[in-house]
């Protein structure tokens, strides 16, 4: 026989049980949510699109090449990678440069203008952009930057604006401002002083932004589809649109040209998983 | 100090530059020519507030509103409070966590043009990996085309974020971990569960964050773009258009850009009453530990 407190035990430890069943059941379907449409595409891909359609959860029956094949002779998917690469990383330097040396200004500069003119470029996170795609497009055209790269790159280094500023100000501001004062003193100028003084020290805040500031400008859609026409100056995330309209009953081309865009990205978040996960967390905080 | 001002002028002229060029410039611009009958290749002509009293007689917008509002309220809550059950659950540190949070990443790290794609065959009717798994269930007829029945377009569209809130949990996980561990030893020490700890001494330090996400993830709503336009278009019958979407139509496909500024200033309005009244909702910069 059980003793009152066995009983209680029981109780408890049945609980315990169904709770961290609750918990595993939670977490497998998080899991599985997330990954498992990557994988049934990836392993779709391999297949033939007669399989696909006709017993879409096998395994491929034998390994086929045959959609890579035709995504890359029918897509122009790898220029399309080539100028993602020249977009986001042009985007990437023009905004950590122009930002970092304003954000410096902002953390060191107190006066009523600085405060106002920070206040207003924080605030742009929040305001929809979308809501001027019309007045970009006129602003980008007016210039002569309709469908060019350049113009891609100058919208991109804007829209970072208020990450960037935020976290690079925020590293600037636990830098000891005896370190530049005995620079000063030695007689290094303003500028010397910047960049190589504090650029350097603050080097994991520009690595912090630089991540989230590329990640955005690797994934941006909106802006691509509506500011270049053709095949010189779109970007990866446009490519997809491309696959739709030209052929889309050919899923294996199909799967095999997502797989080609998903699979790069995965790959480089898992290996700076630890710098993207503290990247966006501290990014999107803002207080 | 007094000869740094010019270069502090110098190290802040390429950012303002930049800022006005492609946010000062536009905003001001949306704005103005909301006021305007303003078509490609006509002259512009002012009709005071013609096209906010258009708006509102107009079926497609105010869908587009009423769906917008609806993605807004459920982004700033079941996403919020989903990301943060999985954060509080992921504190813990429970066997795996370190994938599932992985796992859990991976659709916010990809395009979402790309996460388009994928559901969009994900709920592919014929060969889709959702009727897949049914048809093996048993249901052989199984057939539904998610995206455009009309009784299942809406929320099918809805699951192409609502669900995916990491960026949410790994923001509240770091600040989990700014909790100094003699809080969890003293609610241990009075007896409180897991579960009772995180419910009654966690949550409620956390609710600056939570407010920050709240806002993040409201205000996403109103740039949704790429998961409605690379899946349904809006479509069936403009059932799930929202204001971005129906704004892109006026403007870059009828090029009616007066009309579909009054949508981007309405837009912006939205985005700044959401802010205010989120933050007057967390009470924040009020500590109250």
């Amino acid at each position: 026989m059980f003793s009152v407190k066995g009983e209680m035990n029981m109780q408890e430890s049945i609980k315990n049980i169904i709770r961290k069943a609750l918990t595993f059941i939670f977490l497998a379907v998080i899991t599985f949510i997330s990954v498992l449409p990557i994988f049934w595409v990836v392993i779709s891909s391999f297949k033939s699109t007669r399989e696909i359609t006709s017993s879409p959860l096998s395994l491929p029956t034998s390994f086929s090449f045959d959609g890579y094949l035709t995504a890359i002779s029918v897509s122009p998917i790898f220029q399309y990678y080539g100028n993602s690469i020249i977009v986001s990383v042009a985007a990437t330097l023009l905004n950590l440069i122009f930002m970092g040396m304003a954000a410096y200004v902002f953390a060191r500069v107190k006066s009523k203008f600085i405060n106002v003119l920070l206040a207003v470029m924080s605030v742009t996170l929040f305001i929809p952009i979308t809501s001027m795609m019309q007045s970009i497009y006129s602003v980008i055209e007016a210039i002569g930057l309709y469908d060019t790269k350049t113009g891609l790159v100058l919208v991109y280094t804007a829209i970072g604006i208020p990450i960037t500023l935020f976290v690079l100000r925020s590293f600037f501001l636990t830098i000891p401002k005896e370190i530049e004062e005995s620079a000063y003193i030695d007689g290094a100028s303003f500028v010397r002083t910047f960049f190589s003084i504090i650029v350097p020290i603050a080097r994991p805040g520009f690595a912090t932004a630089a991540i989230i500031q590329f990640i955005n400008c690797w994934n941006e859609f909106l802006f691509a589809l509506t500011l270049t026409s053709s095949n010189e100056n779109r970007t990866v995330p446009l490519v997809l649109n491309y696959f739709t309209s030209m052929f889309s009953y050919d899923y294996t081309a199909l799967f095999a040209a997502l797989t080609m865009i998903v699979i790069p990205s995965i790959i480089i978040f898992i290996l700076l998983q630890e710098q993207v996960v503290s990247g966006l967390s501290s990014g999107s905080v803002k207080g | 100090m007094k000869s740094n001002r010019l270069w502090y002028t110098l190290f802040l002229a390429p950012a303002i530059l930049i800022f006005l060029l492609v946010f000062g410039f536009p905003v001001v611009n949306v704005i103005f020519t909301s006021f305007f009958d303003y078509k490609i290749n006509q002259p512009m002509k002012f009709i005071g507030f013609d096209n906010y009293i258009a708006l509102f007689s107009d079926k497609a917008f105010l869908i587009s509103a009423k769906n917008t509002i609806i993605w807004v309220v459920l982004q700033g809550t079941v996403h919020v409070i989903l990301g943060v059950a999985v954060a509080l659950v992921l504190s813990h540190k429970p066997f795996g966590w370190k994938i599932v949070r992985t796992s859990y990443m991976i659709p916010i790290i990809i395009s979402s043009a790309a996460r388009a794609m994928l559901l969009l065959y994900v709920f592919n009717p014929q060969m889709g990996l959702v009727n897949s798994l049914f048809k093996m269930l048993g249901f052989e007829n199984f057939s539904l085309n998610w995206y455009y029945d009309p009784s299942t377009s809406f929320w099918t569209v809805t699951s192409g974020w609502l669900f995916f809130a990491s960026l949410i949990t790994i923001i509240v996980m770091a600040e989990i971990a700014t909790i100094p561990q003699s809080l969890y030893d003293a609610a241990k020490i009075d007896g409180a569960s897991k579960l009772q700890t995180d419910l009654f001494v966690v949550l409620p330090l956390l609710r600056n964050v939570i407010g920050i996400s709240v806002i993040l993830a409201a205000t996403s709503m109103l740039k949704e773009f790429e998961l409605i336009f690379l899946t349904t278009n809006g479509g069936p019958n403009d059932t799930n258009l929202n204001l971005p979407l129906y704004l892109y139509k006026e403007a870059m496909m009828l090029n009616n850009y007066g009309y579909a500024n009054s949508i981007g200033t309405l837009l912006i309005f939205l985005g700044l009453i959401l802010i205010f009244t989120i933050t007057k909702l967390f009470r924040f910069g009020q500590s109250d530990v």
